[in-house]
């Protein structure tokens, strides 16, 4: 019989376990015994008392806040905006307004005429082009990333300069992965989505360090297996490029 | 309230900036509650108020009428506190389990009694959680008091921080492990 880990442990705890580790609880004397003890040991904390704020507070707030906020301008709309506005302007402004237009104008009929001129070609080369694209911007990401773990796992350096670059390219990377993770789950790709999203605990973690140290680096590789990431980061890059290098000879 | 809430955003984005004050009323102290339980400190969650407020009212015409405004400013706050954690130099000041009096930074231990024995073995295990708290990463800490202390779901912690579920479930999961880790000399004292 498998027991239940401590992860699982969190999970009832807070309710968001599932029904198998919920059966096997009632069933195993000893599951439930350490669970009680986890009980005991999450239920002793217990963070500071929230200060007390007085009935006007949301009052003094409003007060200290109102002087720094500027009113949003009304909206006008209708015949009677129009006219407002048409009051106010300027010739200055109505002949930029005119210019402007002309520009849109200029630009619908050119991007007509082009896009009749290329329309064979583009529908042609779509799908495989657009994939392609995609390959390498993934690539790219996947190239970065994997750099940056192998800094991570490296890095030993006191430098307080050297670790505020590997913050800053985590904070870059983390912006990007969220959105190739969300691509990757929409479009059904499991193992890529898996991996970015471990990537993406990792690369949270780093970013939000405040003072990044050695030590700091130390406990993210030993508390999230950064060399397993690793791998299955190299893994993946090399497919991206197996099909990158496939997309183009076809 | 929602209700309410929404067609007071619709006076303040047609220019009645006055009614933005019915907003903050309401808000102002589940704001401060979260930022001080984040931050662990009462001038800093002033602050927090502050910025979230002030930021809500510049973001004002992104907010999408589909949540409540409270949620909203919630979220803001938990950012605001999230960057105030994270920023260097700035270390939160935890004090578990009792009161603190900002004016001679005493502690006021919660127990009825004043039995000394008990008042030391109190100051004792807040010393250790306080520890144990600062030892988190701000994410972990961030995630935990989401999750421990305002009982929000591991999808709500993982919209309000930005990350995947699955990063917020992880980042609960080794807070609590951190934390039990840390606090197991006291179990044998409990």
């Amino acid at each position: 019989m498998k027991h239940l880990t401590e992860d699982e442990f969190t999970e009832l705890y807070y309710s968001e376990g599932g029904s198998a580790a919920n059966a096997h609880l009632k069933a195993c004397r000893e599951c439930s015994r350490r669970y009680d003890e986890f009980t005991r040991s999450l239920e002793q904390i217990q963070l500071a008392t929230v200060p007390l704020r007085g009935a006007d507070y949301g009052e003094r707030v409003w007060e200290t806040l109102r002087p720094q906020l500027i009113p949003y301008e009304k909206k006008r709309t209708g015949w009677l905006g129009w006219a407002g506005w048409r009051g106010r302007a300027s010739w200055k402004t109505a002949a930029i307004a005119v210019g402007c237009a002309m520009v849109l104008a200029a630009a619908v009929l050119g991007g007509r005429y082009w896009e009749r001129s290329t329309k064979k070609v583009s529908i042609a080369q779509s799908p495989q082009a657009t994939q392609r694209v995609v390959l390498v911007v993934l690539s790219d990401h996947l190239d970065r990333t994997e750099r940056l773990l192998v800094q991570v796992e490296h890095s030993e350096s006191p430098d307080p300069t050297e670790n505020a670059q590997l913050q800053s390219e985590a904070q870059e990377l983390l912006a990007s992965n969220r959105l190739y993770r969300v691509t990757a789950s929409n479009t059904g790709d499991a193992a890529l989505a898996g991996a970015l999203d471990r990537l993406e605990g990792v690369l949270a973690e780093i970013a939000n360090n405040p003072n990044l140290t050695a030590g700091d680096l130390k406990r993210v590789r030993n508390d999230m297996n950064t060399k397993g990431i690793l791998f299955e980061i190299r893994i993946l890059h090399a497919r991206s490029q197996d099909q990158g290098t496939k997309g183009a000879t076809i | 309230m929602q209700g309410n809430d929404h067609s007071i955003v619709r006076a303040v984005l047609a220019g009645d900036k006055e009614a933005y004050g019915a907003l903050v009323r309401a808000h102002s102290a589940t704001v401060f509650r979260v930022a001080f339980r984040i931050t662990g400190n009462e001038a800093d969650a002033e602050e927090i108020v502050q910025e979230a407020f002030l930021r809500g009212y510049q973001r004002l015409e992104s907010y999408e009428q589909r949540s409540a405004f409270g949620t909203w400013i919630y979220r803001i706050a938990v950012n605001c506190a999230l960057n105030r954690v994270s920023k260097p130099g700035i270390e939160a000041e935890y004090r578990h389990g009792e009161d603190t009096d900002p004016a001679d930074k005493s502690v006021q231990v919660a127990t009825p009694d004043a039995d000394p024995e008990r008042v030391l073995l109190s100051r004792e295990i807040s010393a250790v959680q306080e520890t144990a708290m600062q030892r988190l990463t701000p994410t972990e800490k961030c995630a935990f008091v989401l999750r421990h202390i305002e009982d929000r779901s591991m999808s709500e912690i993982a919209e309000v921080l930005e990350i995947a579920p699955n990063a917020a479930k992880q980042a609960v999961f080794r807070a609590v492990q951190k934390l039990r880790r840390e606090l197991a000399p006291l179990r044998g004292n409990a």
